[in-house]
């Protein structure tokens, strides 16, 4: 199959007769659920309601404002259970479609040439960003909009991390990003790609080489694996599969799916990615393998339906037990077996447990393993706490890990934010996290006592 | 639908099957229109108006705006549509196709004279060729001409002497056609009786700038740069329009049946006309909007709220709001009452609150929690603002509270102050 602009670019969004119309339904609330709702603090309730009154720059300045990566969390967000849950037009029809809105607001301002954010008066303090996700770019943002020199590292060639390397392109595409990236370009940050930062040698280099504090950003970038996984040709984890969709190597990706059988594994939002991909890929069929039920899946609700209506094969109450592969070491099967659901485990959910002789085997050339992202090999521990999980230890309030200034007052100065500290997380969570930062870097090289 | 009921109206003599009539106007511009409207049910036209031949007549280019609210298209229509630029033989020979085809749909010609012959002539040339009643155009809000379109009907003694000369021209009925860009239309009115007018249509479309281009400056309609204040008509005109028929109706000194129009739509619209005393109703900006299909809304809803009524002639429902209509002074203000809310409807926006805060009484507490509004009965103005705020039209309504309910006065925000309050000596008389 032809990788086709469907595959690589997103459906149009809102214009301005639908946003408007949409916001006419806005009940304008008082202390507006909405806007509580918001992890990011984007403030719909407001952004909205200068829609409604006509002061569309005004909205577009606020979402700017408050949200760096507006346009990102308008396309991206799980709205439904942010800023759509609360919302007191459901009681009348429906929930108001906050993240359209939000999106056409950030398209159109595009589209005018409208830029609201500017750089403050120059700073001789340089910061360093480790990691160009969400969690890097909101920092890098904020700090370049009080004036700091900004520094962002980046492993990979291009800048935006999950954003850019961790989602299909129809859901969030190149195009998009880029119009992101210029608004925070033209705040005066600088990319550096190409360069990896590698655990606290990296970091505490960054300090002594003049950056007055370091925001580690760097998201997680290996994958949980089952056992065998690695042994077998034709598996692959979630994090090679949607990163080789969006680099040169979709065409022969789309070459080896195309009219074979994938298994996915996971129920989460990566996971219906995948399985989405690999079935618009060409893919004759896609299953989606989970051992819970469908209920019990954590991607979001539209996304699972979303999936359900493509075609992908659900295989829910079932287990991995085994890649099976043929002589030359190639993906010829996955063996599963059935499981029942059983008493709630710690995490509240009834557990499932295999079903005794249940075993079948689904034949399959290609699995793609979506059960969960880790932190990749960079060791932060010489320089900040870590937890058991391998995350990093920030402060809730201003991100601070615990870094201490040993050598000089900038190594008292390490932050962090995004999937790092939280685990998997939401980008509009990274954003809050970079605002969170970037406003304590500010306090911190300001004097200010901090938490 | 139930045949009990009877739509038909009669004014100055001539039936009509129900009150709907399209008015004088672009959508009254030629027989193959008309013809069409007809198929949907309108029971008449009042055609566009005619034009002699004595000045060209040339639309400008673009002729009309829309004026939209929110998202919201259309609630108003502004327009710079000339008189009819069809020869007046056209038009003429179109007036008898319709009465050979449709002989039981009265044709009301609209005409437009710049002198007493010229009105002579129009209103003879329509008599001759199957009009069954004349509406005489004292009111297009654009003319410019002295003497003509809207400064007749701002020019009281004009009005009668044309309605004169029409009416010693023709035998057939005659209506003036007011303009609403006066204070009291009673008294244009009454000159166009002392002229010998048979009843009165009212009204024309309001001068007005609904928009203007905020690139260029120039309001809307812009014909290559220039704008102009002109016609403006809808749905936002209707409340407006509504109280110059009832004064003209509740006027014992004029008595003359009244045709309506001003922003109909609806079943309901024309109802509310037929209530304060209108006998037929007109209508365009409504087909403009939605096309002549209307009409077919208007006859089933109005038989319907008829036969829920036990109504069984529409003719009964003139003038029937008029006794319930009264200057303020005849309120019972020994009466008096408050919002009432039904929580259980509540979605918990809380837009009661900031009205009420803002603009009303302060009289609402919120609960942020429970995202509820919580009333102070004694501070509740009973303006009712709140009532439609509210998104959920059922939720607050008004309720009479007992004789011995007090409302607590607005708040002083300093009581030391009072003692220092100066007045002028004597006080007011």
């Amino acid at each position: 199959m032809r990788v086709t602009g469907r595959f690589t670019t997103m459906e149009k969004g809102f214009g301005l007769v639908q946003a408007l119309a949409e916001a006419e339904r806005c009940l304008l609330c008082h202390d507006a659920p909405c806007s509580k709702g918001c992890p990011a603090e984007t403030d719909p309730a407001t952004f909205i309601r200068k829609l409604r009154l006509r002061n569309v720059k005004g909205a577009i300045r606020t979402i700017k404002t408050n949200n760096s990566l507006g346009g990102a969390c308008g396309v991206l967000c799980p709205t439904a259970r942010l800023c759509e849950k609360q919302c007191s037009a459901t009681g009348i029809v429906r929930p108001i479609a906050i993240g359209k809105i939000q999106r056409f607001l950030v398209e159109h301002a595009w589209q005018i040439g409208f830029e609201p954010l500017s750089r403050g008066p120059a700073r001789t303090e340089k910061i360093a960003v480790v990691g160009s996700g969400p969690a890097g770019l909101s920092c890098a943002a904020e700090l370049a909009k009080d004036g700091f020199a900004v520094s962002v590292f980046e492993e990979r060639s291009e800048p935006g991390g999950v954003i850019r390397w961790g989602v299909p392109a129809y859901r969030f595409d190149k195009a998009f990003l880029s119009n992101e990236l210029a608004t925070i370009e033209k705040l005066g940050v600088t990319f550096v790609c190409n360069t990896r930062i590698d655990g606290a040698a990296g970091a505490k280099r960054l300090l002594a080489d003049g950056f007055s504090a370091v925001f580690l950003g760097p998201g997680l970038w290996a994958a949980e694996r089952l056992p065998g996984a690695e042994k077998v040709k034709g598996v692959r984890t979630s994090v090679e599969f949607l990163a080789a969709l969006r680099g040169k190597g979709i065409g022969a990706l789309a070459k080896e799916l195309d009219g074979k059988t994938v298994a996915v594994i996971g129920g989460g939002s990566v996971a219906m990615d995948c399985v989405e991909s690999a079935l618009k890929l060409g893919a004759k069929d896609a299953y989606l393998v989970y051992r819970r039920s469908f209920a019990q899946m954590p991607a979001e609700e539209d996304e699972r339906l979303a999936a359900l209506r493509l075609g992908v094969h659900f295989l829910v109450l079932n287990q991995p037990v085994k890649y099976l592969a043929d002589g030359k070491g190639k993906l010829k099967g996955l063996r599963l077996v059935r499981t029942r659901l059983g008493k709630p485990d710690a995490s509240g959910r009834r557990k499932p447990g295999p079903v005794k002789g249940s075993e079948w085997v689904l034949d399959c050339t290609a699995a793609i393993e979506a059960i969960g992202n880790t932190a990749d090999a960079a060791d932060w521990s010489a320089l900040v706490k870590m937890d058991e999980d391998g995350l990093v230890v920030a402060n809730g309030k201003t991100r601070k890990t615990s870094a201490r200034a040993v050598r000089s007052p900038a190594q008292g100065r390490v932050f962090a934010g995004g999937d790092i500290v939280r685990g998997p997380a939401l980008v509009v969570e990274a954003v809050q996290d970079g605002k969170l930062a970037a406003r304590a870097i500010r306090a911190a090289l300001e004097g200010e006592v901090t938490a | 639908m139930s045949a009990k009921v009877d739509l038909s109206v009669t004014m100055c003599g001539v039936r009509f099957a129900n009150p709907f009539l399209l008015s004088s106007s672009p959508v009254s511009n030629s027989a193959e229109m008309v013809e069409q409207a007809y198929e949907h049910g309108w029971a008449g036209v009042c055609t566009k108006t005619l034009n002699s031949g004595s000045i060209p007549i040339i639309h400008p280019s673009p002729r009309m705006a829309g004026y939209d609210y929110e998202a919201k298209r259309e609630v108003g229509l502004q327009n710079v549509e000339q008189i009819s630029d069809r020869p007046l033989k056209d038009n003429l020979a179109d007036f008898r196709y319709l009465k050979k085809k449709y002989p039981d749909r009265p044709i009301i010609a609209s005409i437009m004279g710049f002198s007493n012959d010229e009105w002579a002539f129009l209103a003879k040339a329509a008599a001759d060729n199957g009009a069954d009643m004349l509406e005489l155009n004292f009111s297009c809000p654009h003319m410019t001409v002295e003497g003509s379109g809207h400064k007749v009907g701002q020019a009281f003694a004009l009005c009668e002497r044309f309605t004169e000369t029409v009416k010693k021209s023709v035998r057939i009925p005659v209506l003036a056609k007011m303009t609403p860009n006066i204070t009291d239309m009673t008294e244009p009115a009454i000159f166009s009786k002392k002229g010998g007018a048979d009843g009165i249509s009212a009204v024309n479309t309001f001068r007005g700038i609904s928009s203007i281009g905020l690139d260029d400056l120039v309001p809307l309609p812009n014909v290559f740069g220039v704008g102009a204040m002109s016609g403006y008509s809808g749905s936002a005109i209707k409340p407006i329009a509504l109280h110059f028929i009832a004064e003209m109706a509740q006027c014992p000194e004029l008595g003359l049946p009244l045709s309506a129009m001003g922003g109909i739509e609806t079943w309901v619209d024309a109802l509310e006309y037929l209530l304060v005393g209108a006998t037929t109703v007109q209508a365009t900006t409504g087909v403009i909007k939605y096309g002549y299909r209307i009409v077919e809304d208007m006859i089933e809803g109005l038989t319907d709220f008829c036969e829920a009524k036990g109504i069984r002639r529409a003719a009964d429902l003139v003038g029937k709001a008029l006794p319930n209509l009264k200057t303020t002074d005849h309120f019972d203000l020994a009466r008096q009452g408050i919002a009432r809310y039904d929580l259980d409807q509540c979605v918990g926006c809380g837009q009661c609150y900031i009205v009420c805060r803002d603009a009303g009484g302060q009289a609402l507490e919120w609960e942020a929690k429970r995202r509820r509004p919580k009333l102070v009965e004694e501070k509740c103005l009973s303006c009712m603002i709140c009532s439609f705020i509210c998104p959920v039209p059922s939720l607050i309504s008004f309720r009479e509270m007992p004789k011995d309910f007090r409302r607590k006065p607005t708040r002083v925000m300093d009581e030391g102050m009072i003692g220092s309050v100066k007045l002028p000596p004597g006080g007011a008389t």
